[in-house]
């Protein structure tokens, strides 16, 4: 029996074709996945397998050719420009393989970011900084603008951005790809802690074994099918 | 409030291209302005020279005398019509003028000539006649059969100063006018074509000539401002009354002058134009370059849950604080060339004639319209040209952009 509740992400039948130089390519050919609350997992494969492409029609960043994504129910795949931007800045939290933060925002206006689009107050928005930056171990770093910082740190930063306006599902794409392995399995403590303690769901796209090693269920894609679907104990 | 925050700070990234865009709109915003006020400085010099030292701003004639004018249609009253005027805001001065033509003659020579009655008080008040007698002297206060001719009748009629001269014509009661003058001045107006003709006369001393006791053909007058005309007519109409008399700005009565500078002025609007579409190119040129050089980041603010509206307003933005920190300085760079060039004017190299009036200086002039219309239509044409890139960043798909490194 199917348990609704627990459910977040419902994909069925997923396909996904676009043109290469004129040369169709079938990056997804048919998935169906069943994501749950509070899952930390990884979606591995090798390069072409469409693990980005699965990640970005998740997240409604693409359009898939074929199938439905459902997101706490919402059909994601037939909203408009608008709701889309709309549903990700409410639901969706991106930390992408370069941290991607806005250079001319300061680390506390980087990590306000959404929160600013979201039209949270001022008081709550600086509370909420200030409690992600200590949670990401960057507390004293408000001023700072991303050019001042290390590439771990830069990616802290957008964890903490990704984070703290309490999404509902993080996707991250490649997170560690940049950064040493040090920095990478500090990190991902620090994203498994956040899902134990929030009960936030992760999901990652990555070619990294640390990664795939922390994670608590790993799917394998393979030519835009999945392969294996494992639950680790 | 964060799209206006991002789009101010992205100015300052790519320091040297925001200084080339701003280079590019100050360069157009103040060569606009230059033009602009340079055109309005000739035209109201032209203008000045033409009705201020000449034909007045307005005048008043007897009904019907413009499209026919003959020597008895005049104006019987001009001395109380002039007492009605003389005290109304925004006059100058004004002056009564009559007008005949004749044959003059010095010795062996003679010409036809335009006989030109004026009042010297009156006439020097109101259009600086004594500044335009180049050689001899002006009238004596009280007619005393002296003539100043124009610079050219003196050399078709090889005349001097203290010569005599003859006027022949026919008086308004039939009989023929003819007298006999000294000469006393020459007259050099700028106006080259009226002085190979004009002959002037004491106004007593004409009126006594043609047997116009106390009656005139034109009363000219003089605005304290050119832009205030049209509000001096109505309110010399509302004094005087129009009865008998036909009351006209210089765009009436100089009305082919007045149609020649007109066209003249929408050439100078190619000008503008061409101006502000060179700006138009090399902004829409730098706003793309740096639009295709951020589609990244735009993706990335796209994926964050920015609108596209929010997007396109970020450029619209960028470009317009460019625009206006350029007009800002272009509006102080352009008002002081400006006033530099409306009291040094430039010096043409060839002295240049416009409707028999010659130029050897013109002069520009600091006014709101060489300030403002740039201004305008430099922020409308920078908004214009970055709508195109702008929605090209606010489609921007996240995922294509996000694929771009």
């Amino acid at each position: 029996m199917i348990d609704k509740s627990r459910e977040i992400i419902r994909a069925e039948n997923l396909v996904k074709t676009y043109e290469d130089d004129s040369v169709p390519v079938n990056a997804l050919r048919g998935v169906d996945l069943v994501i749950n609350r509070g899952d930390f997992l990884s979606i591995v494969g090798p390069s072409g397998s469409g693990k980005t492409t699965l990640l970005n029609v998740i997240a409604g960043l693409d359009e898939p050719s074929e199938g439905r994504v459902y997101l706490n129910d919402k059909l994601i795949s037939e909203m408009s420009g608008r709701e889309l931007s709309d549903f990700r800045r409410d639901n969706i939290g991106f930390i992408f393989q370069s941290h991607n933060l806005i250079p001319v925002l300061s680390v506390e206006e980087n990590i306000e970011y959404i929160m600013l689009l979201q039209g949270v107050p001022k008081k709550e928005r600086h509370k909420r900084v200030e409690d992600i930056l200590k949670e990401v171990g960057l507390e004293g770093f408000t001023k700072r603008f991303p050019t001042q910082l290390s590439g771990g740190q830069q990616q802290r930063v957008a964890i903490a951005r990704a984070m703290v306006s309490q999404p509902a599902l993080m996707l991250a794409d490649e997170p560690t790809a940049s950064l040493d392995s040090a920095t990478g399995s500090e990190l991902l403590d620090i994203m498994r802690s956040l899902n134990e303690k929030r009960n936030m769901t992760f999901i990652f796209s990555t070619h990294d074994k640390l990664v795939m090693d922390k994670a608590r269920r790993l799917i394998v894609l393979k030519d835009g099918k999945i392969a294996s679907d494992e639950v680790k104990e | 409030m964060i799209i206006l925050k991002i789009a101010f700070r992205n100015i300052f990234r790519q320091k040297r291209r925001t200084l080339l865009t701003a280079l590019t709109i100050f360069g157009g915003f103040t060569l606009a302005a230059i033009s602009i006020g340079w055109s309005e400085g000739t035209y109201s010099y032209t203008i000045d020279m033409f009705t201020r030292n000449q034909m007045g701003h307005i005048q008043i004639h007897g009904k019907g005398y413009l499209d026919k004018p003959t020597l008895y249609n005049t104006i019987n009253n001009y001395r109380q019509i002039g007492e009605t005027i003389s005290g109304l805001e925004g006059l100058e001065g004004w002056c009564p003028r009559l007008y005949s033509s004749g044959l003059a003659a010095v010795a062996e020579k003679s010409a036809g000539a335009i006989i030109i009655g004026i009042d010297p008080a009156l006439e020097n008040e109101a259009t600086g006649f004594d500044k335009k007698v180049a050689e001899g002297k002006s009238f004596s206060k009280d007619p005393a059969h002296e003539a100043i001719l124009g610079s050219g009748l003196m050399d078709i009629l090889n005349a001097d100063i203290g010569d005599s001269a003859v006027i022949v014509s026919q008086a308004a009661d039939g009989s023929i006018a003819n007298d006999i003058y000294e000469i006393v001045g020459i007259v050099e107006s700028g106006d080259n074509l009226s002085d190979r003709s004009s002959f002037y006369l004491h106004l007593s001393d004409a009126q006594e000539l043609f047997v116009l006791d106390q009656r005139v053909h034109e009363i000219a007058i003089i605005s304290e401002e050119l832009g205030d005309v049209d509000e001096l007519v109505v309110r010399i109409k509302s004094a005087v009354g129009e009865s008998g008399l036909s009351i006209e700005p210089w765009q009436e009565f100089a009305k082919q002058f007045y149609v020649a500078m007109q066209a003249d002025k929408q050439g100078a609007w190619i000008m503008i134009f061409i101006i502000i579409l060179i700006v138009a190119v090399g902004v829409l040129n730098t706003v793309l370059m740096t639009v295709l050089e951020r589609i990244r980041e735009y993706g990335v603010l796209r994926a964050l849950g920015t609108r596209p509206i929010q997007i396109f307003r970020l450029i619209i933005l960028e470009t317009n604080f460019i625009a206006v920190g350029s007009i800002l300085v272009g509006l102080v760079a352009s008002t002081i060339i400006n006033y530099l060039l409306s009291i040094k004017g430039i010096s043409m190299p060839d002295s240049i004639t416009y409707g028999g009036v010659e130029f050897t200086k013109m002069y520009s002039e600091v006014n709101a319209i060489s300030l403002y219309i740039p201004a305008i239509t430099v922020i409308v044409t920078v908004s214009l040209v970055s709508v195109f890139p702008a929605i090209k960043a606010a489609r921007t798909s996240p995922s294509k952009a996000m694929r771009i490194h």
